[in-house]
């Protein structure tokens, strides 16, 4: 194999648009991200988007995907449609026996890494089906999300962005603007987060779209998040 | 002017004036004021010209709730037509014209019109059209005669937002009870959104005060409590356009349409005034009591000065007194009745002090215009004496129906009450309330305490699955506000039942004496109704005359459901935001940079070819297809469906899905799946691949992918199979690297073992590609050695590059969706959905070898079993053209045995391999069994075409089985 081809980059479902507008950018856990954008977004947006999708996540299925989890020290959430946050690690319960896990925080990347490797890898392990889940994540964020959400999905979020929380709560699968996502509310300031896992294939769409309404509301991209 | 002293809760600003042109004549206005109120301001009382006769009108409701003022108005470079002036406040530098007209208002060339109505009977579109040889003359005559406003294709495209909301109670209509349901419905802790169609609330209970400002500052202590509740969000200048099930409202505001998704809904949209039917009855200067009242409350504006009053209720008696206490002349109140009844003789008794003469038994003969085009003389009888009143106004005041469009649309039954001659809500579906003049309620009190009555009923009863009891039982009716028969045909005619569509009584009578006697026919066959105010004044005088034709009574007829949106709603408003959801693979935009002309797939979009500059189509493709044959070519596959199956059952559920056998399948093979659907027509195919013992990973078509998934979990479901599906068509990119020498270019990039020993035709590997996990299968779609690559999206693009780098020395280049379709076609591989259709079944493309009927069961094999004892209809074949041929048939054409259609070609194309035509065509047996057949072409064109087997190229497999040397 020549080794000049064998290094790769994880790529952003939105990595034509960050290519086109970042002037600057950087690397998390090895996907290129936007440091800087041009033209910058609106000095004291209404609404922002800021993309996650660089985190670290793995999804699964099957019959032994909780045992399997709880396995590999997850805590598990007891209810379907439910979320939990433990030790920077999201692990969110789809379904009866369907997962999606992420890690939220720094420390926590490497540690979801060396899960997903597990799960991904040639060996299969007993009832437990990999999913891949190379999402598109966005955070919204603002004093105007809801009037965002209100264009951009006929789900009512008022009750979900009331729950919000920064341990654990319900998720929310719909469609937005056309698109199947899973929905979650967090909150670390005094407004609630929305973060949304959309599939890769429309990311672009979605991404676009929504910044779209988000502008004509004042809003516009967080490059660093909240963070 | 006609502007009156300011009065308290007038809705313009006095002191700012506003600037605008009418007709090209330059008026001022007051900021607040409608574009009917400033006109009307100016002295003006001729606003439009009708629709059907070009007669001349004026406002009638002054509430949007009729077609009078309807305008053409342009500003800041952009011209919309249809404006409702009742209701749209004007702005300085506006220019506002009439709608349909030619010439402008005063000098419209089709007036003439109203001179032939006797030309123009009822059904005159069905008569004219009769004909198909003067069809299209008469086409063109209504075209260039009918019509309201101009389009202006010029003006700038408008974006209108796509908007939803949602509420507990939502309450359509400010006025009196809506404003009382509202704060009864938040009292009780329900998030209310109360809905009007006016720019404030308080409906007719700021403006029907009979002199009376107790009953205005009555209303306004509610409106201010509502405004000013935590739990009640207000949209005014907002029409509840509809309803949908489920309680989904499309609420128009002057933006966008709000779909407003509520758990209850309370419709207290009171009732629209009507006018009474006589003679001259349309002029302007004629209108509802009510405009008149508006007009003078909320914008103190004063519609005339000399007034009679035609009426045959208290609230006519009520607008006299407004129209005194205004400073207006009131020549006459004029009643219809025989006696007054109880509210109306105690207002009548204040006019008489006041000295407004007061005549009972009228019955109108007609209004007579003056010398400027606006009502001059009302002409009345009693007994057998005609008295004639000099005017410039005359109100009418003869009764309601009510606003009940939603109720039906909802689906509440309806049933003519005889007292107060009202249809009146009967039952109402789970979460729908009515109150209010709907329901009968005309005091400001019943309506205020119908209201709060139902307000906390709706409040409280969120949940309850039983509707509510029946609206609450009338309280004794003092006085019923509406007549029976305000209808009094004159010899001349023109009185105009339908001001939209120029409809006059003897229409509905002529209607009724052609046959069309039932409510529906009559609105057919009449228009009545149909025209932009859908009938709001017309239906219920038309159903009068037609129960008086028929000799019986309202209580055996049914009001015509106007359906949504029952009041006219923007073009743009209608449209909307559009959200088209794309689908992009992670090569997208390598695919744009490398010159794809694009082509739609399902909801994706692919490379058609990479267009080459100063290179024609046909040659690119060709280009593509010869690199591909002779050396090795790249082409994105990622919108293939992309489906794991596992668990011990898996093979099983494969087994029954496709007409294949699965579960003997070898761990690392591949091997074709065709699926039917229960009548055996073939609905989609794939490559089945085995990666474990209990993991099987599948591709389907582009298009059918998000159904077949959902459909696989049904199935799953039903069988009982414990199957874990799992969906990857988004999270995996594809590509096929194809070509003799596409082993070369893979080769540097992975360590896997490529030999055809280790990695035969139809295995599936997995293994890493430049470090990245990858699934490899080799399939042969393009009758070459080739390697089908799925990996995670996020490394899609690097791989892609890496191979196209990887393969500069042997030429690589990217072949699109047509040189792939002619790659196939060459080796006579089938594409479902175009070599098939929606009732090809699988017999008829010849292919026993992917269906194995000794299976204990899959989809379709039944109706195969069964289709297996009768002749084929239509079969699958090849054919040929020579290479001398200048014609060549296209896709879809038909095939042509004598005088009948034999069947239709389904692919066709140039082969850049062989040098001629070749082509699938879907044929009548018998035909395809003479080796020739007759294709017509475009222009009508008869070709021969030879049928020949295929497929066309190494019809062996060699070349895709081990490679060929280039």
């Amino acid at each position: 194999m020549t080794e000049s081809l064998k290094t790769h980059a994880r790529r952003s479902p939105i990595d034509a648009w960050i290519t086109a507008h970042a002037t600057a950018t950087t690397v998390r856990e090895g996907m290129l991200q936007a440091d800087i954008l041009a033209p910058t977004a609106a000095t004291d947006p209404t609404v922002t988007l800021s993309e996650y999708s660089w985190r670290r996540r793995l999804g699964l299925k099957g019959p032994a995907a909780e045992q399997w989890l709880a396995a590999q020290g997850y805590t598990v959430p007891a209810l379907g449609n439910h979320w939990a946050v433990t030790a920077g690690v999201l692990v969110a319960r789809l379904a009866t026996s369907e997962f999606l896990v992420e890690a939220l925080t720094p420390d926590a990347q490497a540690r979801v890494r060396a899960s997903a490797q597990t799960l991904y890898g040639v060996t299969r392990i007993s009832d437990v089906y990999p999913v891949a889940r190379h999402d598109l994540v966005l955070n919204l964020h603002g004093s105007a999300l809801e009037t965002l959400l209100r264009q951009i999905c006929s789900v009512d979020f008022a009750p979900l962005l009331a729950s919000a929380s920064d341990a654990q709560g319900p998720l929310s699968m719909t469609s937005m603007i056309g698109v199947g996502v899973v929905a979650i509310a967090t909150r670390t300031t005094d407004l609630p987060v929305l973060t949304l896992w959309a599939d890769p294939s429309f990311g672009l769409y979605f991404w676009t779209t929504v910044l779209e309404v988000a502008t004509e509301l004042g809003g516009g991209v967080r490059v660093h998040g909240l963070n | 002017m006609m502007r009156l002293p300011p009065i308290k809760g007038e809705w313009i600003d006095r002191n700012t004036p506003v600037d605008f042109q009418f007709e090209h004549t330059a008026y001022t206005g007051l900021r607040g004021d409608s574009i009917t109120s400033a006109l009307a301001a100016n002295g003006l009382h001729i606003f439009g010209r009708s629709f059907k006769y070009h007669r001349t009108r004026g406002f009638l409701s002054a509430a949007n709730h009729d077609v009078n003022a309807m305008m053409q108005v342009s500003a800041n470079g952009r011209s919309t037509p249809n404006v409702r002036g009742d209701v749209t406040r004007v702005a300085s530098g506006w220019q506002i014209s009439a709608v349909n007209t030619r010439g402008g208002l005063h000098k419209d060339r089709f007036a003439i019109l109203n001179r032939l109505s006797r030309f123009l009977p009822v059904g005159f579109y069905y008569k004219a059209f009769h004909s198909k040889r003067l069809f299209p003359w008469w086409e063109t005559m209504f075209r260039t005669l009918t019509g309201l406003g101009a389009v202006d294709l010029k003006s700038a495209h408008r974006t209108t937002p796509k908007r939803y909301d949602f509420c507990d109670v939502l309450v359509i209509g400010g006025g009196p009870s809506g404003v009382s349901a509202a704060l009864a419905a938040a009292e009780q802790g329900a998030h209310v959104l109360l809905v009007d169609e006016n720019p404030a609330l308080g409906g007719s209970g700021l403006y029907a005060q009979a002199g009376d400002p107790s009953i205005a500052a009555a209303t306004e202590a509610v409106c201010a409590r509502v405004l000013s509740h935590p739990r009640i969000r207000v949209l005014l200048s907002s029409t509840a356009a509809g309803y949908y099930a489920d309680h989904w409202i499309p609420v128009v505001t002057p933006e966008a349409i709000v779909k407003v998704r509520a758990r209850a809904v309370i419709i207290a949209q009171g009732a629209y005034e009507q006018p009474a039917v006589f003679r001259g009855n349309d002029l302007p200067g004629v209108l509802l009591a009510s405009a008149a009242q508006r007009l003078m409350y909320r914008y103190s504006v004063a519609p005339a000065q000399r007034v009679a009053i035609l009426t045959a209720n208290a609230e006519g008696y009520a607008a006299a007194l407004d129209a005194v206490s205004r400073g207006l002349d009131v020549i006459a109140v004029l009643d219809l009745r025989s006696a007054r009844g109880t509210d109306s003789q105690a207002l009548a008794d204040e006019l008489t002090r006041r000295g407004v003469r007061l005549v009972v038994q009228v019955e109108p003969v007609e209004a007579i215009v003056g010398r400027t085009g606006g009502v001059a003389h009302l002409r009345y009888r009693v007994g057998s004496t005609d008295t004639t009143l000099d005017v410039d106004g005359v109100w009418m005041s003869v009764g309601f129906a009510p606003a009940n469009a939603l109720l039906h649309q909802a689906g509440a039954t309806m049933r003519y009450d005889v007292a107060l001659e009202q249809f009146l809500p009967d039952r109402l579906p789970v979460g729908i309330y009515a109150c209010g003049k709907v329901t009968g309620h005309y005091s400001l009190a019943a309506r205020m305490s119908d209201g709060e009555r139902v307000g906390i009923s709706a409040a409280t009863r969120l949940d309850q699955t039983e509707p509510a009891p029946s609206p609450s039982a009338l309280l004794a009716i003092r006085e019923c506000p509406n007549h029976p028969y305000p209808i009094f045909a004159h010899p001349e005619g023109k009185e105009f039942v339908d001001f939209d569509e120029d409809l006059q009584i003897r229409d509905v009578i002529n209607a009724c004496q052609e046959g069309f006697d039932s409510t529906e026919l009559l609105k057919r066959y009449s228009t009545m109704g149909m025209g932009p105010s859908q009938g709001k004044h017309s239906n219920l005088n038309a159903l009068r005359i037609l129960a008086k034709v028929r000799g019986d009574s309202l209580t055996e007829h049914a009001l015509t459901t106007a359906r949504p949106m029952y009041h006219p709603v923007p073009m743009a408003h209608l449209a909307g935001r559009g959200f088209m959801p794309e689908r992009q693979t992670p090569l997208d935009a390598d695919h744009a940079a490398l010159g794809a002309v694009w082509m739609p797939a399902a909801n994706w979009r692919r490379p058609e070819y990479y267009a080459i500059p100063g290179v024609s189509r046909e040659a690119a493709i060709a280009a593509e297809v010869h690199a591909v044959r002779h050396g090795v070519g790249l082409i994105d596959v990622g919108t293939l469906g992309k489906i794991e199956a596992h668990g011990p059952q898996a093979g099983e559920f494969l087994d029954r899905v496709y007409t294949a056998r699965y579960s003997n399948l070898k761990v690392g093979m591949t091997r074709y799946g065709l699926m039917l659907d229960e009548s055996g027509v073939i609905i989609d195919d794939g490559v089945i691949a085995r990666l474990t013992a209990e993991s099987f990973y599948f591709t389907t078509t582009t298009g059918n992918s998000a159904t077949l998934f959902r459909e696989f979990g049904r199935l799953a479901t039903w069988w009982g199979l414990p199957v874990g599906l799992v969906n990857l068509t988004g999270q995996y990119a594809a590509f096929n690297l194809a070509g003799p020498r596409s082993r070369e270019v893979l080769a540097p990039l992975t360590e896997m073992d490529l030999s055809d020993a280790a990695f035969p035709y139809l295995a599936v590997r997995e293994g890493h590609i430049a470090g990245i996990p990858c699934r490899l299968m080799r399939v042969g779609f393009v009758g070459e050695l080739g390697y089908e690559i799925h990996l995670p999206f996020d490394a899609g693009l690097d791989l892609w590059r890496m191979l196209l780098e990887s393969g500069k020395a042997q030429g690589i280049r990217p072949f699109g969706v047509e040189a792939q379709r002619m790659l196939r076609l060459e080796k006579g591989h089938v594409i479902i959905g175009q070599d098939t259709d929606g009732v090809t079944n699988a017999l008829e493309i010849d292919a026993p070898w992917a269906i194995k009927m000794d299976k204990p069961f899959f989809i379709g094999q039944r109706s195969l079993a069964i289709l297996a004892k009768q002749p084929l209809k239509q079969t699958l074949v090849g054919f040929k053209l020579p290479a001398s041929a200048t014609d060549r048939p296209r896709e879809c054409h038909l095939i042509i045995d004598g005088d009948r259609i034999a069947g239709r070609v389904t692919s066709v194309g140039v082969s850049p391999t062989l040098g001629h035509v070749i082509g699938l065509a879907l044929v009548d047996p018998t035909v395809a069994n003479r080796g020739h057949f007759q294709v017509r072409i475009d222009h009508g064109e008869l070709i021969e075409a030879t049928v020949t087997p295929f497929p066309f190229f190494d019809a062996a497999g060699a070349r895709q089985k081990i490679g060929a040397t280039p």
